[in-house]
């Protein structure tokens, strides 16, 4: 109890303080989100009493995570001809990415083609850590991921020793990131969405 | 430039015509040799405070350091293997640019890699035991001998190795010993399988499939095609290794409460500690043995090892949690992008405490347990990876969060999930069966290396 009434009002001065500095830095900012910002502080306060399923944390070296997924984002240029034959992959893939089922951690991924083709923006969600897992996509799906970056400047080969240093240097950790299910992996969901599907049936089953 | 086939062309696998001998004679005996059966030993760790006395010990030593190629040799009364933390090699006056080139998570030490290890809760390096996790555990010596006079000769080869060295001080030492027949604390059979290091030798028994030599010594070709390039200089990495040393409390009457609580018959208690495993108390597998014990399967050397789970994969006979499927996978995962030649390591287990006598449910305080050295060139792939990934994570196997039911690091909220028809049963509250007690990083150079380090400083004094 003693503990308790010790460390909250700090963290409630703590949250106070940055509620403050928001407000200024928005009072200097447009009107319409000078009034925004006040109606969110509101409902937000109301709010604010639960502590949410999981918070923002380092995944690893660098990146971001909550709870068990982390991101992961990299912009770095192009190869010569690297956005032309990217291009004609992705072309070719339409959309299928069946291949990356299997590696059976990755959420999403997405190629932003940027500043006239010069630049490529590569992103992903994905479970727990990409470093311990580099040696096996370097021993099992070396194709898969050395045809997408190659096309980046630079890319040093997936089963180079340098990969690792390559990507921590151009990845760019998020500030902000909202995941709607922190506490589930790509497998959970796989399990859960198998676990739906039985008991629909077995419903059916008693129904019918 | 089409960096794709340059790339290609450098993988493509052309190793397989020659496969390279290793140098057994300058392999420490402790990487590449089972402890003797029975055995009894001891294990010493050493300070260092003065380079040249830390020297003048390891030229004292060395004769009595054991090699791979005649360990076996029945007039010598045991065998003495030696390691180095990053902190002795520093005592040791190992020069700077050879220190920075060992790999980081040998340079930090288990202790600060106790995030990625999630040796948290009761398992933090802050509750090991004194020195483990302090920058004083500098050389650990291990000694193993069939019975307790010839450990003794050993220890006192040990012993004059620093005496009148002031500056070189015991910190810790611990003794080990086989229990009755061969079985860990637990009750179960222990020792039973190890990776074949490819062009050591023959194969012996309780070996699987051969693995490239150098995932466990450095100076081969490992499973990726490569030989190491670091630490430097190749005088002191070749024929040398990496040890991850983990010293274990086994609370075996919790392990005792807990199977009877699940449990509504000795059988089924015998069952669910079999499921656990993934052997039962003989060493029998449930892949070969699913329904009962098979203890004639058990002693086998030969078959309680020949098994692959290649008619399980549905986890009905050998859960995919249980111990041995997580620890040592074999083809459970070969449809997974997990390449798993490259998470191997050697495992060099033995037992310490007394047994808690058949029967009791209540714990008598005694410390047992076991200490295990667990050998790869790469810790970081090998034994971090199993820690992190098959130990204390259940994901790979698409359990969750589930732990390793016996030695997870579980807090009395694990789950244990056994696959069977028509449904599975699954296990709630699974306690901390087994608790770190210390660990540490050494290096385990070749005998050639020791030889250099001993000789470190005498050209430039």
């Amino acid at each position: 109890m003693a503990t308790q009434t010790a460390t909250k009002p700090e963290s409630n001065q703590t949250v106070e303080k940055k509620v403050q500095r928001l407000r200024e830095l928005y009072a200097a900012g447009p009107e319409a989100g000078k009034t925004a910002l006040e109606n969110l502080i509101r409902d937000l306060k109301s709010a604010a009493e639960h502590e949410p399923a999981s918070r923002m944390s380092s995944a690893g070296r660098i990146g971001s995570s909550q709870g068990t997924v982390s991101e992961l984002l990299v912009i770095a240029p192009f190869a010569p001809g690297g956005a032309e034959r990217l291009r004609a992959l992705l072309e070719l893939r339409n959309g299928d990415f069946s291949d990356t089922d299997k590696v059976g951690t990755v959420h999403d991924m997405r190629f932003v083609f940027l500043d006239n083709d010069t630049k490529l923006l590569f992103a992903t969600a994905y479970d727990g850590a990409w470093d311990p897992y580099i040696d096996d996509f370097a021993t099992k799906i070396p194709n898969e991921m050395d045809t997408f970056f190659t096309t980046f400047e630079g890319w040093p080969g997936i089963r180079s020793p340098e990969v690792k240093d390559w990507i921590v240097k151009h990845q760019i950790p998020a500030i902000g990131w909202y995941v709607a299910h922190p506490d589930l992996t790509v497998r959970d969901i796989r399990r859960l969405k198998r676990i739906g599907k039985a008991v629909d049936e077995f419903l059916d089953k008693i129904n019918g | 430039m089409n960096l794709g086939t340059e790339r290609g062309a450098v993988v493509e696998p052309n190793l397989k015509a020659e496969v390279p001998v290793v140098e057994a004679s300058d392999v420490q005996a402790i990487v590449l040799r089972p402890r003797p059966k029975p055995y009894r030993g001891e294990y010493v760790i050493l300070r260092i405070q003065d380079a040249a006395q830390g020297r003048e010990m390891l030229r004292r030593l060395l004769p009595h350091v054991a090699p791979a190629d005649e360990w076996w040799v029945a007039t010598l009364p045991g065998w003495l293997g030696i390691a180095f933390t990053f902190e002795g090699l520093k005592a040791l006056g190992v020069p700077q640019a050879s220190l920075d080139s060992f790999p980081i998570e040998f340079r930090e030490g288990m202790a600060a890699r106790a995030e990625i290890l999630h040796d948290w809760g009761a398992n933090a390096p802050e509750h090991w035991e004194h020195p483990f996790g302090t920058p004083d555990i500098h050389v650990a010596l291990a000694i193993y001998a069939k019975n307790e006079q010839d450990l003794q000769r050993v220890l006192e080869l040990a012993r004059r190795a620093h005496a009148e060295l002031p500056q070189i001080s015991v910190v810790y030492r611990m003794q080990f010993g086989e229990l009755p027949e061969g079985r860990n604390p637990f009750g179960f059979k222990d020792g039973l399988h190890n990776p074949h290091v490819e062009g050591s030798g023959p194969a012996g028994p309780g070996s699987e499939a051969s693995i490239k030599a150098g995932e466990f010594i450095l100076g081969y070709p490992d499973e990726n095609g490569e030989t190491a390039q670091a630490p430097v200089p190749r005088e002191l990495r070749h024929n040398g290794t990496f040890v991850a040393y983990r010293k274990f409390h086994m609370d075996v009457a919790a392990f005792r409460r807990y199977l009877r609580a699940q449990a509504s018959s000795p059988e089924e208690e015998e069952l669910i500690a079999a499921k656990m495993v993934g052997r039962w108390r003989s060493g029998a597998p449930l892949v070969l043995a699913p329904d009962r014990d098979e203890p004639k399967l058990g002693t086998d050397p030969i078959r309680n090892d020949a098994f692959s789970y290649a008619d399980d994969m549905k986890g009905l006979k050998c859960p995919f949690s249980a111990h041995i499927r997580r620890v040592n996978p074999r083809d459970a995962l070969k449809d997974e992008v997990v390449a798993v030649n490259l998470h191997h390591f050697l495992r060099r287990g033995t037992n310490y405490g007394p047994p808690l006598p058949e029967g009791v449910l209540e714990d008598d305080g005694a410390e047992r347990g076991g200490v295990f050295l667990l050998i790869g060139a790469h810790l970081k792939r090998q034994f971090e990876f199993i820690q992190s990934q098959w130990v204390t994570d259940g994901n790979f196997i698409s359990h969750g969060t589930e732990q390793d039911p016996l030695i997870g690091n579980n807090d009395g909220d694990g789950d244990f999930t056994i696959p069977q028809r028509p449904v599975r049963r699954r296990l709630h509250g699974l306690p901390r069966f087994v608790t770190v007690r210390g660990g540490a990083y050494c290096f385990i150079p070749g005998l050639r290396a020791l030889r250099w380090l001993a000789a470190l400083g005498s050209s430039s004094a």
